[in-house]
């Protein structure tokens, strides 16, 4: 158990050591320098002497091999430097914005798979009936729509036509709710697609057509055995959406105003701002194996016939 | 793009939806949405300078008037001295936020400060050293010579401030009251500012998309909506608020890689200079004013007249190169085709829009254009790797023309991208650099920029305009200094 339990950490280090080790030369390949990036935002009429105080500032007159060692040892040990483009630690800027898009990442998470569940059983249920349209339409929907716009249409409903809520002005509840139900709109018809697959499979097995031949309702009978099946199948597809619980929210973010990681992290490519995207990138590199992970071993607990 | 499009009409559905219910604020106070917000309060640091003098928090020794002059503002006179070095005196009367007096020592300690910490600071005469001689004035040493320091110190990155521990205190008509990194400010007038009892409480919002914070101003949630996006505007206008529109002095121009066989010839860069109508941008882009020269026209130094829209005068030109119409309406000479390249950049989709029409202009005179867009401007244009090149620059963003005229066309300068070289230009340019009598300056300037049209290295287009929604609360509110000068001491609301 402890060697297997090793070995699975060994692998996840690797693994995130990989990935941010090759996000630290190509985020360095990507076309735009950061100081004359920078230089060019501010009106700066900079000669060479300054373009180089600033790389040397920035650490960027250092070979590639010492940046990255400096940068993971700053990483491991939580100093993450300073912005670029603001000049604010890093780490500070990231924890003052991280509630923002935790919120509106997992509640619209929460929101997506309770909802989705629930609409895929009764999809489920009545295949070819509302619920089964429905998830189908929004299903649809998730895929052609775009988020941006759609976004907009809810800020205008519920925002300027209604006024129902403070969109950009309110607390935090209000300023996050929107961009929550923006980020549950786009999931929920995948999760009930999903849903839906897991109980259908069991509407053709022998125990669900025995259950019904003892006089249970149908409902019944698909709740009682087809539940596990259900939440089988979420979890195979809730796990990439979980890796981008943080990513997926940007445009929630920055629609609707929301000062959180995401909205900062588009603002950094603009400015090629490093200092922020590597650290950004590590996180969400060892978010995405520990998600995967987790949702392996959570399938193999619930099923230990799977591999 | 589709998806560009789309979103784009249904944030016009909206905000006509929005239409029913006309612009109110909902409190006293006023609420002003903006696409940029300060990232700290350390004026120091990063690009803070900037933002705290445009929103009102902080102030510099001059600043750069509504017509464009370099004016006192917390000094009251800069004087050059005989050995290079300059004696500033402090204007009377004028207080940090927290009524503690601004003396000499206090701005000598902030601008050593932020002359160590911020190379932006260094950038026009390198490092600048203040000293105190009494509590009103100040000796001001350039590591460069300048006849210019106080243009110099009306650039963003010397806002005076004082340090009360790690919280700096600053002097301009508004104060911090709570500040949210990348979200908003409050803030409330500074009570030892001259005025104050007119101001009300602003908050600063920030809102990063441009359609986002038409709706935010639709619905009644900001007073003012600062730079709108043009395709919103015609909507907004029956909303009950007023959309002003302001030139800004981002000049559009396009350079011309002089070092290319084809456009070495100044009467190829000539002829493409004619050839394009610069009333056809601004129906392009829906906004702006032609441009005069490299300045905005609202600077004392901008060129007068317009500049020619001439295609037959262009072709002639042409065929004065040797370069003659071939059999399918493209230009030939020796066998070679007058083929160009012209780039341009999203970050400024106004350059993108301009692609398709300077094409077509340019084809009517027989030139075959290929265009290009990259997302780093700086490196194509460093490289030298194009033909033309659409851009956008703020000309003279402390008042003074000597910096733009300097770093983009004299023949070693950094950022001479058309790598054009003229001898008499740069001696011209010196004597710029050298002139301290604000009328020799102008015609200096005035002169420079004959020359540079004369041989045409560069295009200069349009001069653009932003849009700024105004509720009633603000009716009285006039937009100018492009976003340098946002929020001011005058921004009084009208309830």
């Amino acid at each position: 158990m402890t060697a297997a339990a090793v070995q699975v950490l060994g692998r996840l280090a690797l693994s995130w050591l990989a990935v941010v080790t090759a996000a630290f030369v190509l985020l360095r390949l990507m076309p735009g320098d950061p100081v004359e990036v920078f230089l060019a935002q501010v009106n700066v009429g900079a000669g060479h002497e300054i373009v180089a105080a600033y790389r040397a500032q920035w650490g960027l007159d250092e070979p590639i091999a010492t940046q990255f060692l400096r940068w993971l040892g700053g990483f491991v040990t939580l100093d993450w430097g300073v912005s670029f483009e603001t000049g604010r630690p890093v780490a500070a800027d990231f924890a003052a914005r991280l509630p923002y898009s935790a919120a509106i990442g997992f509640g619209g998470m929460v929101l997506a798979v309770t909802g989705g569940f629930a609409l895929g059983f009764f999809a489920a249920h009545r295949p070819g009936g509302p619920a089964d349209m429905l998830s189908r339409v929004l299903a649809v929907a998730g895929q052609a729509l775009p988020a941006f716009a759609t976004g907009l249409v809810l800020l205008w409903i519920l925002g300027v036509q209604l006024r129902w809520i403070d969109v950009f002005g309110g607390g935090f509840i209000e300023r996050v709710l929107l961009p929550t139900l923006l980020v549950a709109l786009f999931s929920l018809g995948s999760m009930s697609r999903l849903t839906r697959a897991g109980f259908v499979e069991v509407k053709g097995s022998p125990y669900y057509r025995t259950a019904l031949a003892k006089g249970r309702s149908q409902a019944g009978a698909l709740w009682h055995h087809g539940r596990a099946a259900g939440v089988l199948t979420l979890i195979a597809g809730l796990a990439p959406e979980l890796t981008w619980i943080i990513g997926g929210t940007a445009v929630a973010e920055i629609v609707f105003g929301v000062p959180g990681v995401s909205e900062r992290v588009v603002q950094a490519v603009n400015h090629r701002d490093y200092a922020i995207l590597q650290p950004y990138i590590a996180l969400v590199a060892l978010w995405v194996a520990l998600v995967m992970q987790g949702a392996r071993f959570l399938r193999r607990t619930l099923d230990p016939r799977l591999p | 793009m589709i998806c560009s499009k789309l979103s784009r009409r249904l944030a016009a559905a909206a905000i006509a939806g929005a239409i029913i219910a006309p612009a109110t604020s909902h409190a006293e106070d006023v609420t002003i949405g903006l696409t940029f917000l300060a990232s700290g309060l350390d004026a120091a640091e990063g690009s803070n300078g900037w933002a705290l003098v445009s929103h009102g928090i902080a102030e510099q020794l001059f600043r750069v008037s509504r017509e464009g002059e370099v004016v006192p503002n917390l000094a009251a006179s800069a004087t050059r001295n005989d050995d290079g070095t300059w004696t500033v005196e402090l204007a009377p009367d004028r207080f940090f936020s927290d009524g503690t007096p601004v003396t000499a020592e206090a701005v000598a300690v902030a601008l050593n400060r932020t002359g160590e910490a911020n190379p932006s600071a260094r950038a026009t005469a390198g490092r600048l050293s203040f000293t105190a001689v009494d509590d009103d004035t100040l000796t001001v040493r350039t590591e460069h010579a300048t006849a210019i320091l106080p243009s110099i110190l009306a650039e963003w990155a010397f806002p005076v401030y004082r340090m009360e521990g790690d919280a700096p205190i600053f002097t301009g008509p508004f104060a911090v009251k709570s500040f949210q990194p990348g979200a908003s400010i409050e803030m409330t007038p500074n009570a030892h500012y001259a005025g104050a009892g007119a101001r009300s409480d602003v908050t600063l919002r920030r809102i990063a998309d441009g359609q986002s914070l038409a709706l935010a101003f639709a619905s009644g949630e900001v007073d003012m909506a600062f730079n709108l996006p043009v395709e919103t505007l015609s909507m907004l206008e029956t909303t009950g608020g007023r959309i002003v529109s302001f030139p800004v002095a981002y000049q559009y121009m396009m350079w011309m890689n002089t070092r290319t066989p084809a456009l070495s010839d100044p009467r190829v860069r000539r002829a493409i200079d004619l050839a394009i109508s610069r009333e056809d941008l601004v129906t392009a882009a829906q906004a702006g004013v032609p441009a005069t020269g490299a300045f905005a026209e609202s600077y004392p130094f901008a060129a007068e007249g317009s500049l020619s829209h001439d295609p037959d005068a262009a072709a002639a030109l042409l065929d004065e190169a040797g370069w003659t119409p071939g059999e399918d309406g493209v230009r030939t000479r020796d066998g070679e085709q007058l083929e160009l390249v012209l780039y341009a950049y999203p970050q400024r989709p106004d350059l993108v829009t301009f692609q398709p029409v300077i094409r077509a202009a340019l084809t009517g005179i027989g030139i075959a254009v290929t265009t290009q867009v990259t997302e780093s401007p700086s490196d194509v244009a460093a490289s030298g790797g194009f033909d033309l090149f659409l851009w956008a620059q703020h000309t003279a963003p402390a008042g003074d023309p000597g910096l733009f005229l300097s770093l983009f066309f004299e023949t070693d300068a950094a950022r001479n991208y058309s790598g054009w070289s003229n001898a008499a230009y740069d001696s011209l340019v010196a004597a710029l650099r050298a002139e301290r009598d604000p009328q020799a300056r102008i015609d200096l300037a005035r002169q420079a920029q004959e020359m540079i049209a004369a041989e045409a290295p560069v295009a200069f287009l349009v001069t653009p305009e932003w849009h700024v929604g105004l509720s009633p609360a603000l009716a009285g509110y006039e937009p100018w200094g492009s976003d340098y000068y946002v929020i001011r001491p005058d921004l009084v609301t009208g309830r």
